[in-house]
């Protein structure tokens, strides 16, 4: 789950990383009452989660004058399709200069990647691919408490000594958070110091409950019903509802509709274990979709009981068509069950995904 | 045979719950029908001294060891108490772990992987269906039905694709060596590029299917690996970007690990793909 700025800026904070002013605002007039503690110029910062927040005018220079009007401003604009809801007010750094800083979880290492820039507010990216030595990373297994020394002085080189205790204190926010990602994209020099002046922190989904988080924001409320139920959930902007065990085997199906021609309106995975309850709520939510104009049901498992599932396709009664590929025990059971129903039963994936790929065409 | 055969014994963790239960009698279903030890036993803190489907339970794995032999467990945890399990059995001493168990807090994974590397034990998954060699030893919750014995290994990161394939595969005449389910979490124990290695010294072993998916490059980093002739099929060729596909791993970050380049990569590297399931035995006999 992802954080917002100021939400990573307060647990940055707690951990000791030094943070601009700032002060929270939902209307622009909270604004007027607070601007003293910002210094005579300032800058407002859309708290809206999405990446190139600047560009896309997220984020507006202000002073005292014309503070109250900025924010109303920003608060009246939507960045990339999102609301302004909330406004970060920041007093303006005298930066002198920007790096950048993150720790992350890497596949390949299974290890944390630490990454030090010389170069700030960039695409760490492009950075990386154009001038690698400005880019150094060391990897650091987490079963170490702290970064060693060397590591530090490694991913430095030639920046001020000061950013040193930066680097493992967000080290330490990455561990006891259950991060995922935890960024600090400029990292800045002043002459007071050194401030993360922005901050990006995304926990992992797995790790919620024992970091006190009850409800995943990043879903939709599609997306979190269906959680409920202990489905994965993807909605897409097709219109073939697709309900498949296991993630692989649903992708593929979502693939495979794309290879004969067509697109698919969601991704359900029902997880292990389809029964009859757990089949039917999987049909409910995907019919629900008003784009839906066919569902195709593909599962495929040792122990699925082809006439649970069966039952819970008949008990959804649902208006569109569902096609369904059974694979697994009792299958002539749930062929039976299914047959003479309205519904189609047949043996293969390339078989249900072709017959609904006609059947919305 | 790749991490294990026959003579292997098996420890399974969370051994009392209902997944264990079910999947420790399953495992010894075949182990008798092809001869092997299977499992031998079962562990859950605090329920030693019960049975399970006709296996012994101890508190520990320490405990179990000093009356049964085995090298290898398969773990049914849950996702919170799976780390802790996966590092008991390293601290024992087994050469093996296959975890099954999915949403694992990633920090935890790769805590316990470390420290299974530092004490020499291999870590297959999480969040995976484990393993089957056909004819020798099944490790996991694979529907042994679908496979047959023969000379190729699959690699995959998903379970119930796995099984189509193997399907395909086994209904063409193409039987497996080993068929490896190494997980669909972003941090894995063993990946292509190790599972590929065992299968090189795998007699068995003529020509190997990847099953990858979405997210990251391990599947590019496996086909750099080998010698071995390769067919892959990739899944999420229509997955958007920033969204999870079911597994934690399956995710299009930062514009990285999409479907589309990662099979123009392999392709690069004259691994042939799949655009569908159905055609991977096609593939392979073109291979061999």
């Amino acid at each position: 789950m992802k954080f917002l700025e100021y939400e990573a800026k307060k647990i940055f904070s707690e951990y000791g990383i030094p943070v601009p002013k700032s002060v929270l605002i939902r209307t622009p007039e909270e604004l007027s009452g607070q601007m003293d503690r910002l210094g005579s110029e300032f800058v407002l910062k859309a708290q809206v989660d999405v990446g190139g927040r600047g560009k896309a005018g997220g984020i507006l220079m202000a002073d005292r004058k014309n503070g109250v009007a900025t924010a109303k401003e920003l608060f009246g604009k939507t960045i990339k399709c999102l609301p302004v809801r909330e406004v970060l007010a920041e007093e303006r750094l005298p930066i002198q200069h920007e790096y950048y800083l993150s720790v992350a979880v890497d596949r390949s290492t299974k290890e944390a990647l630490v990454l030090f820039a010389d170069a700030g507010g960039v695409d760490i990216e492009s950075l990386a691919k154009n001038s690698p030595d400005a880019v150094r990373r060391v990897s650091i297994p987490l079963l170490m408490h702290d970064l060693p020394p060397f590591m530090i002085r490694d991913l430095l080189g030639k920046a001020p000594k000061e950013i040193g205790p930066v680097i493992n204190k967000l080290y330490r926010v990455f561990c006891e958070k259950d991060a995922i990602l935890a960024e600090i994209n400029p990292l800045v020099t002043t002459p007071a110091g050194v401030f993360a002046a922005d901050a990006k922190l995304i926990i992992d989904d797995n790790a919620l409950g024992r970091q006190g988080i009850t409800a995943n924001r990043d879903l939709t409320e599609r997306e979190r019903e269906a959680e409920k139920h202990g489905f994965s959930y993807v909605e897409l902007d097709g219109s073939i509802g697709v309900i498949g065990n296991g993630a692989g085997l649903t992708m593929a199906t979502l693939d495979l509709i794309e290879f004969y021609g067509s697109q698919a309106a969601n991704f359900l995975d029902v997880g292990g274990g389809a029964e009859q309850e757990r089949v039917m709520q999987a049909v409910k939510l995907v019919a629900a979709v008003p784009s839906v104009k066919v569902i195709v049901v593909n599962l495929l498992g040792g122990i699925t009981r082809c006439d649970e599932v069966a039952r819970g396709i008949i008990q959804a009664d649902v208006s569109q068509p569902v096609i369904v590929r059974l694979a697994g025990t009792n299958e002539e059971e749930g062929r039976k069950l299914l047959d003479g129903k309205g519904y189609r039963m047949l043996n293969t994936m390339d078989q249900v995904v072709k017959a609904a790929v006609e059947a919305v065409q | 045979m790749i991490y294990g055969d026959k003579k292997t014994g098996i420890i399974v963790t969370g051994a009392t719950g209902k997944q264990g239960a079910f999947h420790i009698a399953l495992m010894n279903e075949y182990a008798r029908s092809v001869g092997g030890r299977g499992v031998v036993a079962g562990v859950t803190p605090g329920k030693g001294g019960q049975e399970v489907a006709g296996v012994p339970v101890y508190n520990s794995i320490r405990e179990a060891l000093r009356e049964q032999d085995a090298t290898a467990s398969v773990l049914f945890v849950p996702g919170f108490a799976a780390g802790d399990s996966i590092m008991e059995a390293a601290n024992a001493g087994l050469e093996l772990v296959v975890a099954i168990t999915e949403h694992i807090p990633v920090h935890d994974t790769m805590k316990a992987i470390s420290f299974a590397t530092l004490n020499g034990c291999a870590v297959v998954g999480p969040n995976c269906p484990g393993l089957l060699s056909p004819g020798e030893v099944k490790m996991g919750i694979m529907p042994s039905h679908l496979l047959s014995r023969g000379n190729i290994g699959v690699i995959s990161r998903s379970g119930t694709l796995t099984y189509e394939i193997v399907d395909e595969l086994t209904r063409a005449g193409l039987g497996q060596s080993t068929v490896v389910g190494i997980g669909g979490d972003p941090v894995i124990g063993q990946t292509f590029v190790d599972v590929l290695e065992r299968f090189e010294q795998d007699p068995l072993t003529k020509a190997v299917v990847i099953v990858g998916e979405v997210g990251g490059n391990l599947e590019e980093e496996g086909a750099a690996s080998t010698d071995l002739p390769l067919a892959a099929y990739i899944a999420g060729v229509s997955a958007p970007p920033e969204k999870r596909m079911g597994h934690a791993g399956a995710i299009i970050e930062g514009g990285e690990g999409d479907a589309r380049s990662k099979i123009e990569r392999l392709k690069k590297r004259g691994v042939p793909v799949a655009s569908r399931p159905s055609e991977i035995p096609r593939l392979i006999k073109e291979l061999i």
